[in-house]
């Protein structure tokens, strides 16, 4: 049983062989017409090659360096210390009580303590207690109860911390002191003020920023008669972008 | 070196849990939130390939849970390791080890990394030198306008280290009259590798006048202005110095004259 089937698998085994060298043997019109034109080419080229170090190589070369030095590019690396967004909250207008805000704010980190910061706000000044309990009387007309402001100030993160939210989360917080200049817009005149605050920062993740501050902007108003200074005390609930 | 106490976070579980928060606790901001994630993390994706990859060449490079000294060192990333640099804040650097862990690392720290030819890495820092060689100025400060009070704000592009190109834009507040002025010029800075180092500045620009409300005058006026001025500039520490400097300004008024106004001002500016 076992010699019909050996010679079964034997001539199998020689006529695959025959068959598949033969294949390559053959040169068939159609295959490596290609291959042999490549090879010419090839063949040229080394030929031209040879000559051409033949010429210039007048002083043999030792080692023939034939890796090209690659050009290393350094990728970009993105600065993220601008810092961008609004919010709202409330300003208490000295003598005319407290009334809604809406601001805007762009700050700009030098270093992990130091930041530029540039606000701008506007609010509408509601009533003084002489024109509510006066009847009629109007101290400022619409457009001047608009009370507009800007400040340039300078930021410092003196408290810089972590807040915890149950068993896996940390966020990154810091408090912040502000101290700046600027100007307000109130009553039709424009005045110099000068701006403190604090505030308080927590970052969910690396770019987004919410913030919760105070600022008080003091500036001279002569609106009441005398000449005071007068504390106008805002509070903010913002949200920024890092980018 | 001592073992660090506190716990390794995953970056996964912080991201996932991060997200939860942000949508649960700022509602107001979730809209914001949701687009801004998308966009990161399609910008990620298009910049995955063009991170910059640098190795640890001193014995381990520390990462903290924050740009800042006081944020906790949670991970060390050892020698001959590599990071994938994610962006940069102030002084710190954001990256990305092997393994997939995020944290911050120092900017002196990461000037000891290397290349992946075996070159240092090389960056700016804030320093004296690169008070010397700079691109961008950016400054606030106050002062005097012929009598009224100043407030104002600049930025600087330098073409140079002594040339730089300047934009100033002011408001003044006075007992007369409110105003707002832009200006534009150039600034030769003398000896920009001195601490100290004056400068002299030329420029032009519009001025905006308005009288204040209780005095009658004529009424609201634009005007070109020119100056010419000198100053000096003094580095204070890391990126800061301070810059002072006079004006001599010329009012070009529709009136049959020109005005002539002094200005000086103290500002406090950053260089980046």
């Amino acid at each position: 049983m076992e010699s019909p089937n050996r010679l079964l698998l034997l001539t199998t085994a020689l006529c695959a062989t025959l068959l598949l060298s033969g294949c390559s043997l053959l040169r068939w019109p159609w295959f490596g017409k290609n291959k042999n034109v490549e090879q010419q080419q090839t063949e040229d080229q080394a030929a031209a090659e040879e000559e051409a170090e033949d010429a210039d190589s007048t002083p043999p070369r030792v080692i023939e360096p034939n890796v090209a030095r690659r050009k290393i590019k350094t990728p970009k690396i993105d600065n993220e210390n601008w810092e961008i967004g609004g919010g709202a909250g409330f300003v208490s207008i000295e003598d005319f009580g407290t009334s809604s805000t809406y601001a805007g704010q762009i700050s700009y980190h030098v270093t992990e303590d130091f930041f530029f910061r540039a606000d701008i706000g506007q609010s509408t000044a509601g009533k003084t207690s002489f024109e509510t309990l006066g009847g009629d009387i109007e101290l400022l007309t619409g457009n001047q109860r608009r009370f507009t402001y800007y400040s340039l100030s300078l930021g410092y993160n003196f408290l810089p911390g972590e807040v915890f939210l149950g068993r896996k989360l940390a966020m990154n917080s810091g408090f912040y002191t502000l101290v700046g200049i600027g100007s307000v817009k109130f009553a039709g005149d424009n005045r110099l003020t000068v701006n403190l605050g604090a505030g308080f920062r927590v970052l969910p993740t690396d770019w987004l920023a919410i913030h919760i501050g105070v600022q008080d902007r003091v500036f001279n108003s002569d609106l009441l008669g005398e000449d005071k200074v007068t504390n106008n005390m805002e509070m903010l609930l913002s949200a920024t972008v890092f980018f | 070196m001592e073992p660090s106490i506190t716990t390794t976070r995953s970056r996964r579980l912080r991201r996932t849990s991060l997200g939860f928060v942000v949508l649960a606790c700022f509602l107001s901001v979730t809209a914001l939130a949701k687009q801004t994630e998308a966009e990161k993390a399609a910008k990620e994706q298009a910049a995955q390939e063009k991170l910059l990859q640098v190795f640890v060449s001193e014995p381990y490079l520390e990462l903290s849970t924050g740009p800042g000294r006081g944020y906790p060192v949670f991970h060390v990333v050892e020698r001959e390791a590599s990071v994938d640099v994610l962006f940069r804040r102030t002084d710190w650097f954001k990256v990305r080890t092997e393994q997939g862990v995020e944290g911050y690392a120092r900017a002196r720290d990461m000037r000891r990394t290397k290349l992946a030819d075996g070159s240092p890495f090389v960056f700016n820092l804030g320093d004296m030198a690169g008070f010397t060689t700079h691109d961008w100025e950016l400054g606030i400060g106050g002062g005097d306008y012929g009598g009224a009070s100043l407030i104002n704000a600049y930025g600087a592009y330098s073409l140079t280290d002594n040339m730089k190109i300047e934009l100033t834009l002011s408001q003044f507040l006075g007992n007369f009259s409110n105003g707002y002025k832009a200006e534009a010029g150039i600034t030769h800075v003398m000896f920009p590798e001195w601490r100290i180092s004056p400068f002299l500045e030329l420029g032009t620009g519009i001025v905006y006048v308005e009288p204040r409300a209780t005095i009658i005058l004529p009424e609201d006026r634009t005007d070109q202005t020119a100056y010419v001025g000198a100053g000096f500039r003094m580095y204070l520490t890391r990126r800061f110095f301070l810059r002072a400097d006079y004006r001599w300004h010329t009012v070009f008024t529709s009136r049959d004259d020109n005005q002539e106004l002094e200005e000086w001002k103290v500002l406090i500016a950053c260089f980046f």
